[in-house]
């Protein structure tokens, strides 16, 4: 019958369709038998989390670690979305647990509470420095600018290099004549909210005119998709000045500055400058911007980037089992203690002390149905 | 004089005819180069990373491409076939249907209707497919999964897979529908039994096409399928959890500041266009043995 060859047809894509399923099980069958040894199927766990761009690397290596430390017992897969992705998420509860730059506002807060009658936790789960990154042809790192000449430089007052406010904090380079090219991020991010947060809390006028957060409206320059889009503008063009994470300056060999902070030191962008920003007096909810820092060794633009969980895990659409709840207070335990050792090796700054205590504060009143799995596994962990 | 005249006419005619194949060479030539500078450009940037542990290894953090540990794009290229396969499941029939009713039965009040509507799909930004299988799927379930990216993609191929087949079905003479229904048999099977294996090139060739250009998409994945860095912990999760898509991976790789990721979204994008590459010959392949027989 000339009908059997449209089902023949069919049938080859549902044939060649049981062949790929047939060969993703069986890797997924290896995979599983070679894990058995150490764990059985059932205990083994997915973790999901979304979120900040910054921490990604960080967190997917701590990811790579733990996974290797549990024996493959729990995965954790974190997919880097951009701040304002991961609290959207987070909030639409279709992930474990999001990440991002900026804290959550009171009222997303009051939100969650609302529908989850209880809170969300911002945890701090690393910090968040950024560097103003520049281009100057002969002048490689370490021109010193403070709060007053960043300010004026993207207000757009500040138009050429050898302007003498600049050049008086850095009498022994030979500045040239390039005029100043302003490069700021033209997405939603964290780091746009650090760097600004620092500028508002420097000047007056930046507080009034422009204020600060994940997008402002500034007044001058070209705008840069993406950490990677305003490192390809700065890099390019000769006399330009942006904003980067430390890490991501390093990595691409960009020029940064040294900046002075409010104590009147020069500091140059560094871990321990950044930790040494974070030790000051926190509030209990960790939801604090500490630019501009009153540290006298701490590197001045500077902030936390958070991990978010529900306080109740229950109420949270993608946790599905007690287990899934306790996997991931395990793993942010973790993560926050042991997972921190690998921080420098990424150019990732550590956790101040004052800040785990308080991320442990926050885990104890983590709940499962209403039974503390925070508290438990924080004994667990011999924490408490 | 006249047979002067008439040679004169030819010989213009043969120029004319010259000119106008030189035109349509030079046309070809610019629709083949741009295609043939992209796939050289793959290929030439790629081909340095294609490696062994590509096709074995999980990609895990950025750290194990930056300190040379294997890292490798296995539980994407898998996610791929599985997403890709499942949306070609949903897709087939649906598309398939919504073809037979538009070119054969034109009188059908939903028609219009449906046609409208079907280019509207065809029409909408793919993003706008993903958000719609975010909230369908997703939502729903309360976690990013496979089954998601398949429907979202499945979007994607729908509107192509209806057209291709109406199209394909009204390409047959309404003769041969006539000779079938006077031998007595009923509507089903003259469709079922002319008129969709005269239209099956036609047919296979629309499924393709759907299927080619739902394979390289990457916006309606993002809030889906999500991606994963890793081969979920059971292979059922290929299904209901997040998993990786070479084209959404492609992406993320080349945006990445890592010199081996660039590296690798190369690699990835080699990956995909030989996945779409086999599956064309495969159904050039099938369709042509089917007219043998």
């Amino acid at each position: 019958m000339k009908s059997t060859l449209i089902f023949k047809t069919l049938g080859f894509l549902a044939y060649s369709g049981i062949i790929i399923l047939a060969a993703s099980c069986g890797g997924g069958v290896s995979e599983e038998r070679s894990a058995e040894r150490e764990t059985s199927d059932a205990s083994r766990i997915d973790l999901l989390g979304a979120g900040a761009s910054f921490p990604a690397p960080l967190v997917t290596a701590m990811a790579d670690e733990y996974r290797d430390e549990t024996n493959n017992r729990v995965t954790v897969n974190y997919q880097s979305i951009g701040s304002g992705g991961g609290i959207r998420q987070f909030v639409e509860q279709t992930i474990m647990f999001g990440m991002t730059e900026a804290f959550l506002s009171d009222e997303v807060m009051a939100d969650v509470e609302k529908q989850t009658e209880g809170r969300a936790f911002n945890i701090p789960i690393t910090l968040a420095d950024v560097v103003p990154t520049y281009n100057l042809p002969g002048i490689g790192k370490g021109l010193v600018l403070n709060g007053e000449v960043l300010v004026d430089i993207f207000l757009g007052r500040i138009t050429r290099w050898n302007d003498p406010k600049i050049a008086a904090l850095n009498s022994g380079k030979n500045l040239p004549s390039l005029p100043v090219t302003v490069v700021h991020r033209s997405d939603g991010s964290g780091t746009t909210n650090v760097f600004t947060s620092y500028l508002t809390r420097v000047s007056d006028e930046w507080r009034t005119r422009i204020g600060f957060g994940t997008s402002v409206n500034w007044p001058t320059g070209i705008g840069g998709n993406g950490n990677e889009g305003v490192a390809g503008a700065v890099i390019n063009t000769p006399g330009a000045i942006g904003y980067n994470s430390l890490s991501y300056a390093l990595l691409n060999d960009m020029s940064f500055a040294y900046v002075e902070n409010s104590s009147g030191n020069i500091i140059e962008p560094s871990y321990a400058a950044t930790t040494a920003a974070a030790n000051i007096d926190l509030p209990e909810d960790t939801r604090v911007l500490f630019t501009n820092t009153p540290a006298p060794d701490g590197y001045p633009i500077a902030g936390f980037a958070w991990m978010l969980v529900y306080e109740n895990l229950d109420k949270n659409n993608a946790i599905n089992s007690r287990r899934q709840a306790e996997e991931l207070v395990q793993f942010i335990i973790w993560s926050i203690t042991d997972g921190q050792e690998l921080s420098e090796g990424l150019g990732y700054a550590r956790l101040p002390e004052a800040a785990i205590q308080r991320s442990f504060d926050m885990i104890k009143q983590i709940k499962w149905r209403g039974d503390p799995v925070g508290q438990e596994m924080l004994k667990k962990a011999g924490l408490i | 004089m006249r047979r002067v005249y008439d040679q004169k006419s030819l010989r213009q005619r043969t120029i004319w005819d010259h000119f106008i194949l030189g035109l349509l060479m030079i046309s070809t030539l610019v629709v083949m180069v741009p295609l043939l500078i992209i796939v050289g450009y793959v290929i030439i940037n790629g081909a340095g990373a294609l490696n062994w542990d590509l096709f074995t290894q999980e990609l895990g953090s950025p750290a194990r491409a930056m300190q040379g540990r294997p890292t490798g794009l296995v539980h994407t290229i898998l996610g791929t076939a599985v997403v890709d396969l499942l949306a070609i499941l949903i897709a087939a029939p649906l598309g398939l249907g919504a073809g037979i009713m538009l070119s054969e039965y034109p009188d059908h009040k939903l028609n219009p209707v449906l046609r409208i509507l079907n280019d509207t799909l065809n029409g909408m930004p793919a993003v706008l497919k993903g958000l719609l299988a975010f909230s369908l799927v997703v939502k729903p379930m309360g976690t990013f999964s496979g089954l998601a990216g398949g429907v979202a993609l499945a979007f994607v191929m729908i509107p192509i897979i209806a057209r291709s087949t109406e199209s394909a079905l009204m390409n047959i003479p309404w003769t041969i529908r006539e000779a079938a229904l006077a031998i007595g048999l009923p509507r089903w099977r003259v469709i079922l039994s002319t008129v969709m294996p005269a239209a099956r090139t036609g047919l296979v060739t629309g499924f393709l096409i759907g299927f080619a250009r739902a394979a390289g998409e990457a916006a309606p994945l993002m809030f889906t399928s999500f991606g994963s860095n890793y081969l979920p912990n059971h292979w059922s999760n290929m299904i209901l959890g997040p998993v990786d898509t070479l084209p959404q991976r492609l992406y993320s790789l080349a945006i990445s500041p890592y010199k081996e990721w660039h590296e690798m979204g190369w690699a990835a994008g080699i990956i995909l266009l030989t996945f779409v590459m086999i599956l064309f010959i495969a159904a050039r392949f099938l369709t042509r043995q089917k007219i043998k027989t």
